[in-house]
């Protein structure tokens, strides 16, 4: 599941950026973290640093984003993609980013 | 500029270890990097898909990433260190500057900013102490605690590389020497920064930028993200302008450096690929050229080490 990494929902221009670039993909899709409990929990806030989202955007759209702290991802919601925050360095490899399933959207916290 | 790729495509040609070349001078002869067909480029001699180049640069650096430090100080017989020391020099950041490095996976252009940073503001420190003799010692220890707890003047450094090995490799080297406040790493395609217009004063790539597959793409990533006054440094492998030196450089290149590479990393093929990428880079003018037309101004370059490398300059006014 986290290697599908095309968004679907997404406006015309971005959309066709981001399905090229996944057609592309030369990086392996990342996998998602749930993370919300256990040691990772606690390593983050020194590892990610929050300030970080003053300069952050999205790379294909760019508008900001916003951290989404239960997965550990930063969310573009307009798109529907998020981007994976592994070992504190934020992934913004489109093609390295998770299609959010708009239906599960809500559900997801609950799953962590 | 095709005639000068004509001839170092000629040179090459001649050593005999290359004899596979003969299928890229074509390409070469044909008008160079700029006219191949479409969706092409070039992997160092070997002209490639866009995609590919891609995937091949990415699994060069993933393979080079743990002795990338080493191969840099044995190849250049640590002159490297110098090339980027004189790069921090040139950018001469001031307390509360905001940095960009691209490409800059293992910190070396990172560490130094934040170095040169923090002795900027002892200077200036001392000179207040100068200035002010009768601060009281709590507002003087104040101040160091300050120091301690975060980048002068808020001065920040963002180091982003599309590759996660090398920022591993740079994270972690972090961590040993001490430096963490003011210091972020994300993973990032020059091509598409993940960063806002307008954030930072400076941008600095240093031997990266030939690795980019559209160049002039990350010309205008570059030239968005900067703050109007921001500035654009570029560190790279240029032309070498004195035929003997060049003659000395090319062997050196052609024939000891993938040696090195086999010997150290055991990896010939990267080291043959970094050699050759540099060949086939444009030569001072060219590149100031594709400067220019990104939008930046009062661009100038400076050779170091006889054109073996060049920094680049520009502003964004």
């Amino acid at each position: 599941s986290c290697l599908s990494t095309c968004p679907t929902i997404t406006p015309p221009d971005c959309r066709e950026h981001a399905l090229s670039a996944a057609a592309n993909r030369p990086f392996p899709g990342a996998a998602p973290r749930h993370s919300s409990d256990g040691q990772e929990g606690q390593e983050q806030p020194k590892a990610w640093d929050p300030a970080l989202l003053e300069f952050l955007v999205c790379p294909l759209s760019k508008k900001p984003l916003r951290y989404e702290a239960s997965t550990n991802e930063l969310i573009n919601k307009e798109l529907g993609i998020a981007y994976p925050i592994i070992d504190g360095i934020p992934n913004m490899i489109p093609q390295a980013a998770r299609m959010i399933d708009r239906k599960a959207q809500d559900e997801e916290p609950k799953q962590t | 500029m095709a005639a000068s790729i004509g001839a170092v495509a000629c040179r090459a040609l001649h050593s005999r270890r290359y004899g596979k070349l003969l299928s890229i001078g074509r390409g070469l002869f044909s008008g160079a990097r700029c006219l191949v067909a479409e969706g092409e480029t070039h992997f160092g001699f070997q002209n490639v898909s866009e995609t590919e180049k891609g995937e091949k640069v990415y699994h060069v650096f993933e393979s080079v990433a743990k002795k990338y430090d080493i191969m840099n100080d044995s190849m250049s017989l640590g002159v490297h260190r110098l090339w980027k020391d004189i790069l921090l020099h040139q950018m001469n950041p001031y307390p509360g500057t905001q940095l960009l490095d691209v490409a800059g996976g293992t910190g070396d252009i990172a560490f130094r900013f934040i170095n040169y940073v923090r002795s900027q503001w002892e200077h200036q420190i001392k000179q207040k102490l100068k200035s002010h003799q009768n601060l009281s010692w709590q507002e003087i220890s104040k101040s160091y605690q300050e120091e301690e707890l975060k980048l002068p003047g808020g001065s920040q450094v963002v180091v982003c590389d599309i590759n996660k090995e090398m920022l591993k490799v740079g994270k972690q080297k972090a961590q040993h020497l001490g430096y963490s406040e003011g210091l972020s790493w994300v993973v990032g395609n020059a091509e598409e920064l993940p960063f806002n217009d307008n954030k930072f004063d400076v941008y600095t790539i240093a031997f990266g930028i030939r690795n980019v597959t559209h160049i002039d793409q990350a010309l205008q990533e570059a030239y968005r993200v900067l703050k109007p006054g921001g500035r654009f440094l570029c560190l790279e492998f240029s032309q070498v302008n004195n035929p003997l030196i060049s003659r000395l450089y090319d062997l050196y290149s052609f024939q000891v450096i993938p040696v090195l590479g086999e010997i150290i990393a055991g990896d010939w093929k990267s080291y043959q690929y970094l050699v050759e990428s540099i060949r086939r880079f444009p030569a001072q003018e060219e590149f100031k050229a594709m400067v220019e037309d990104a939008g930046f101004l009062k661009v100038e370059y400076r050779n170091l080490t006889s054109g073996i490398v060049a920094i680049h300059s520009g502003f964004k006014l």
